[in-house]
């Protein structure tokens, strides 16, 4: 019976192998030349200060490719692929931002922007900060993407874009998150006055 | 030589109170022949008949898993699942934790912090749980315990710095001192013959916890977000209400539908004089002198410390070395505490098996041989590189660690009846101290890989089971050494001083040294300082 068992875990064990996702090498980041300029800069209600809020602030990112660039380089660009990018300063002490060379376990670039289709006069897209955008310092990219969706050029901003974060808390929860306390609390002491009670009650009988 | 007067009750030397007539207590007990004489005379305080068949001490003397009968089995699922809930409150946070961090800003420094956090909490709560439960009885432990953290766990979803998570995650982490209620529960409702399993199985399924909540509350998080609509950083705040509600729940269940004792509660037989007050002096002073306490204080930090530091790092372990997704290495994670459902039982039931032949020194190699493969095994898995292996060699290890300390706790009830529940509490402490000490050492910083330092924590944990050897009972022998001429009613006694012996305090303690002569093994010969029965009256 314990080898029946045994045997049923190892089969386990292999299925959740087969599970995992297996992990091909991808381009290598410092393969990629970097063709394109790009532009980014916040756009708030609220005077600027450099900080964009979550949820309340847009981007305005613009990206065209570089006038240095030879004509013909340009063949095989399909689409760009904008994404906002951890600066060196926010992945120190985060081992889940860091950096690689290979793009499949690069980390540093994890929030989407957009996409866009490629074209020679370059193009500008406005984004709203999105909610679940942590708190860090980050820069903007952009891949240049073939007809495969690998990447095969990149340009990104010099300047560098502070990210105010949302809280997650809202008055609601702070009120309920009381009130569930002050009721485990009180029903505690409730119900140890009344063994207290009925003790005195029964050795007084 | 025996007053007529001692018929009726049993006396300082073990000879038999009148639920026993006819059974000289001097023969060797053999499994299955436990002496069913009293049972039909078996009635709690309130006179009412017990559901299972029990011994002198009214504890059961079987685990009937599917009943829930009054008040034995009652305790035991009473006991399990609030146990268990405490496992999910504390390790509530690591599923979520990429979520989390991002929320809070949190580094790798401010993540490990609050995982040594978490489990350092409970090294006092654990220790003052054994005196709570020696002193005002484990419901009360448990309840008052449950209901007192559960606020820390409402103030999770108010945290907005790495500062007020770390300290959040302390307080919550004081609950899992429900163990040392949940097995001082069980040492006293079941026999000593089956307290091995039945210690197992209720900390086994308790520990799960720490592999359901991997599963659960990504669920939960996920519906919030989905159903809801909130945003990710409010859905883990909501998400926390779960284990909050559970707990206060949960806590008035143990509140009002459990029993401390077979016969009642303390307060109650307190007042009917079946339970005297001890003093704290005394059960503490009992308990620090026993050297067996600073042993398993050790050799459980070894086992349940160890745990407890792979629940915190084997996530992110196998999401590092085999590059696997977020959701797949959860649900590795979470196997190895599902495991708990029967290895830590097994461990418990082991130790009752070999005890049924080879007596107390059975259960002592019992634990050492489990313990040390454990730590083997830990070293052959810091050494795997592949995946699949590894996720092998984490099962086998994860069934080793966990039996022994199914095995261990087959053995602590036998240390000491006065102070079993600090002993109780110090062990658990001693758990949480192994896991504070391990992650401190091996995990906090650069200096060594992951890997290395699960390798590493092998050796450790081979090293730290050796004092295991050393553990003598003189009634009933030790590893390597074998028993001497004192009886069970010696060792016990000698926890009561002559004063408190006049006073009969005593009783509840030779009626366990009675119970406890199956821990002999089978066949020993009778080794009592009188061969012959003595005729009361003479």
């Amino acid at each position: 019976m314990a080898s029946a068992v045994i045997m049923s875990f190892l089969a386990g064990a292999l299925m959740l192998c087969a599970l995992a996702s297996s992990v091909e090498g991808g381009v290598l980041f410092s393969t990629l030349q970097k063709t394109l300029s790009v532009e980014a800069e916040i756009q708030s209600p609220v005077a600027p200060m450099g900080i964009a809020r979550a949820g309340d602030d847009h981007l305005v990112i613009s990206w065209v490719l570089q006038g240095d660039a030879a004509a013909r380089e340009d063949a095989e660009y399909e689409k760009v692929s904008l994404k906002l990018c951890y600066a060196p300063v926010s992945q120190v002490e985060r081992g889940w931002r860091k950096k690689n060379d290979d793009l499949h376990k690069d980390k540093t670039c994890t929030k989407a922007i957009a996409t866009q289709k490629y074209t020679s006069g370059g193009n500008s897209t406005v984004w709203r900060v999105a909610k679940d955008v942590p708190g860090a310092v980050y820069f903007v990219r952009a891949y240049v993407l073939n007809a495969n969706g690998t990447q095969v050029a990149y340009g990104q901003t010099s300047n560098e874009i502070t990210v105010e974060p949302i809280s997650g808390r809202h008055a609601s929860i702070d009120v309920a998150a009381a009130i569930f306390s002050a009721f485990s609390i009180g029903s505690l002491l409730f119900f140890l006055a009344l063994e207290n009670v009925r003790g005195k009650r029964s050795s007084s009988k | 030589m025996a007053p007529n007067s001692d018929w009726q009750e049993g006396n300082a030397k073990g000879e038999p109170g009148s639920s026993l007539h006819g059974v000289t207590g001097r023969e060797p007990v053999f499994q299955m022949t436990m002496e069913t004489v009293g049972e039909k005379e078996a009635t709690d305080l309130k006179g009412r008949k017990f559901a299972l068949p029990v011994d002198s001490e009214h504890k059961a003397k079987t685990v009937r898993l599917y009943s829930v009968a009054a008040p034995h089995m009652r305790t035991f699922h009473l006991s399990w699942i609030a146990f268990m809930i405490c496992f999910f409150s504390t390790f509530a946070a690591p599923p979520l934790m990429p979520v989390i961090r991002d929320n809070l800003g949190l580094t790798k420094v401010d993540i490990g912090n609050a995982g040594i956090a978490s489990v350092a909490g409970a090294v006092v709560s654990r220790l003052l749980m054994g005196t709570i439960c020696d002193l005002v009885g484990p419901r009360y432990g448990c309840a008052i315990l449950m209901m007192i953290t559960a606020p820390a766990i409402f103030c999770m979803p108010l945290v907005s710095t790495p500062v007020g998570f770390i300290l959040v995650r302390f307080f919550i982490g004081f609950c899992l001192a429900t163990f040392v209620s949940c097995q001082f529960w069980m040492s006293s409702m079941f026999n000593s013959k089956i307290v091995g399993i039945a210690n197992g199985t209720a900390a086994g399924w308790g520990n799960m916890g720490g592999g359901i909540v991997q599963l659960v509350m990504p669920l939960v998080f996920d519906i919030i977000r989905r159903d809801i609509g909130s945003e990710k950083f409010t859905a883990w705040r909501i998400a926390f209400f779960v284990p909050g509600v559970l707990q206060v729940m949960m806590g008035l269940l143990v509140l009002t539908l459990g029993q401390d004792l077979p016969d009642g509660n303390y307060a109650e037989l307190k007042r009917e004089g079946e339970k005297v007050n001890d003093s704290f002096q005394k059960v503490f002073l009992y308990a620090v002198t026993n050297y067996r306490t600073y042993i398993f204080a050790l050799t459980y930090g070894y086992c349940f410390g160890v745990e407890l530091t792979v629940d915190n790092i084997i996530a992110e372990y196998f999401y590092d070395r085999f590059d696997l997704n977020l959701q797949t290495a959860g649900i590795i994670a979470s196997t190895f505490g599902l495991m708990n459902l029967f290895s830590r039982p097994l461990g418990g039931v082991l130790s009752d098996v070999v005890a049924a032949r080879w007596g107390m020194r059975g259960r002592l190699w019992n634990l050492w041989i489990i313990q040390t493969v454990g730590g083997v095994l830990c070293i052959v898995l810091g050494l795997t590189g592949q995946l699949g292996p590894a996720i092998a060699v984490m099962l086998i290890f994860s069934f080793f660690v966990q039996a022994a300390c199914g095995a261990t706790f087959g053995v602590i009830p036998f240390i000491s009846r006065r102070s079993l529940g600090i002993i109780s509490g110090a062990t658990g402490a001693g758990g949480n101290i192994g896991a504070v000490t391990t992650q401190g050492i091996f995990f906090m910083s650069s200096k060594y890989t992951t890997e290395d330092g699960i390798m590493l924590m092998g050796i450790m944990i081979v090293a730290c089971t050796l004092p295991v050897i050393f553990v003598h009972f003189p009634q009933w022998g030790s590893m390597f050494c074998p028993p001497s001429k004192a009886t069970e009613e010696d060792y016990y006694i000698s926890e009561w001083s002559k004063e408190e012996q006049s006073n009969g305090l005593h009783h509840a303690s030779m009626k366990f040294a009675e119970n406890s002569k199956s821990e002999r093994g089978r066949q020993s010969p009778p080794r009592s300082k009188e061969e012959t029965v003595v005729v009361d009256g003479v």
